[in-house]
């Protein structure tokens, strides 16, 4: 007999798979941690066409652009634990390579194909500030390093916002295929519920709720970021 | 003061600068003209080290350096003898009238921030921006803009200002507010400076050595008087006819 939803599962899932929600946290802000300086350094090597790095940025941002994270997660996932198998027996190093907690994975999955979104979102971005502002920086005495800190990056930052946003959103959003590696987010929890009863439905209601809130939160929180960042591009004449 | 020896520059295939030699002496103010293209801001951007020389020696008072090798050391002590003044004013767009002025002594010259603050608000009353401390740059109108270039110039109190065409990108009104500054400080500072200019009236009124350039290279030189009403160059001679009004009559 067919029934409604089942509203105590719902309930109860939803807080099943927002135990998750740590994990999908630490993976993403993690991946952007390593990700953002890393994109920004290989986008000035773009930029500045430095010849062997740019050329190399230049291939890894096709390869991740061009494959799905999913097949990229296969791939890590996979091979991997091989790499690492052939390389303790080699050196004899006493680990067992099936007891590495799959966030090790997840995050290196994840900072690699962020870190080449993020390049191109810096190219971009750093295309808009003149190298007048660079020259300007240098008269005053400032260091290459001081003029990046002081006066490029927040410019760049600035024009990078509304994309580093989708590219967060995105990330958040992408971390729910990490139940492939069994890393136990938000969607991997609610996934496990359901399996016991079959009630598939109000798991993935529950994960659907709890994705859009979180990704609105994110929205919101770059939207008073931008705000606050700009307000020398928006003051009155 | 500062000395220029035999700079060279080329860009590609195009050579813009064919061994100018250049001496400056402490409260000189000395007036760099000439027609586009012939080398005058490159020069300016040369002893900067906005542009790298390809050949060329400079010394600025004890400092000596080849401005074709110079180590970054070197070329950081002697942007902190020189300052600029940009065509383009180029302030910072994410700092304020008075941050701009200010980020120089703070982060480039570790001066405290609030002594640092004090002399930024001097410059900027002395550019007659009082009132614009906190005006962003978008805010500030060309000549404003350029006002604040002049003070984020003169707060870092330089051995010398290079000026490169400060007047050039303005509209025809906001010219002259921004001409009277410079004669300010020239006159009252003492401030030794070194402008690409193609305001003759400037040059007649404020400088006291006039550099004619053409082709990449130095044609003539001497004081206002001797270039300006006395040329003896033919290409001075041309060059002057064509930017000075035919019924202008020159009076020192």
């Amino acid at each position: 007999m067919s029934q409604g939803l089942n509203y105590e599962f719902l309930i109860d899932t939803f807080f099943v798979a927002l135990s998750g929600i740590s994990i999908t946290l630490l993976v993403t802000v993690i991946s952007l941690i390593i990700a953002l300086p890393l994109g920004f350094l290989l986008a000035i090597t773009r930029i500045n066409r430095i010849p062997v790095i740019q050329r190399i940025a230049q291939i890894y941002v096709s390869f991740v652009r061009g494959t799905p994270i999913i097949i990229q997660i296969f791939i890590i996932y996979s091979s991997i634990p091989l790499i690492l198998k052939a390389f303790f027996d080699k050196y004899n190093i006493q680990l067992d390579i099936y007891k590495i907690n799959p966030i090790w994975y997840a995050l290196i999955i994840f900072s690699f194909s962020t870190t080449a979104l993020l390049i191109e979102v810096f190219r971009s971005a750093l295309g808009t500030v003149k190298k007048e502002q660079l020259e300007a920086a240098y008269s005053v005495g400032l260091t290459t390093f001081q003029a990046y800190r002081r006066i490029i990056i927040q410019q760049v930052l600035v024009v990078a916002l509304p994309n580093l946003c989708t590219t967060t959103v995105n990330l958040i959003k992408a971390t729910s295929l990490g139940y492939a590696m069994s890393l136990p987010e938000i969607t991997l929890n609610a996934k496990v519920a359901a399996n016991m009863g079959y009630n598939y439905v109000e798991a993935y209601l529950d994960i659907f709720i709890i994705y859009l809130i979180l990704c609105m939160a994110v929205e919101y929180i770059f939207k008073v970021l931008e705000k606050r960042l700009s307000k020398y591009k928006m003051a009155n004449a | 003061m500062l000395e220029i020896k035999d700079v060279h520059k080329s860009f590609n295939k195009n050579t813009i600068l064919k061994g100018v030699n250049l001496s400056i002496d402490k409260g000189d103010v000395v007036v760099i003209l000439g027609p586009s293209g012939s080398g005058k801001t490159t020069l300016l951007r040369c002893i900067n080290f906005l542009e790298k020389a390809d050949q060329g020696h400079a010394s600025f008072g004890d400092i000596k350096v080849d401005l074709h090798q110079a180590k970054k050391k070197e070329i950081h002590a002697i942007r902190q003898k020189v300052a600029f003044v940009f065509q383009n004013y180029n302030l910072f767009t994410n700092k304020t009238a008075l941050e701009n002025v200010t980020e120089g002594l703070i982060i480039g010259r570790k001066i405290p921030r609030d002594e640092a603050i004090m002399r930024g608000k001097q410059a900027l009353d002395k550019v007659g921006l009082s009132e614009k401390y906190n005006a962003y740059p978008i805010e500030l109108s060309g000549g404003q803009q350029q006002r604040v270039g002049i003070a984020r110039a003169v707060a870092l109190n330089p051995d010398i200002i290079l000026f490169d065409e400060p007047t050039s990108a303005l509209d025809p009104e906001l010219v002259g507010e921004v001409l009277s500054v410079m004669k300010a400080i020239a006159k009252e500072e003492g401030t030794t400076m070194l402008v690409v200019t193609h305001e003759i009236s400037f040059a007649k009124e404020v400088a006291n050595r006039v550099i004619f350039m053409d082709d990449g290279v130095v044609v003539e030189e001497g004081s206002p008087h001797e270039i300006l009403v006395t040329p003896k160059e033919e290409r001075t001679i041309r060059f002057l006819k064509r930017v000075i009004p035919k019924d202008y009559i020159y009076q020192i």
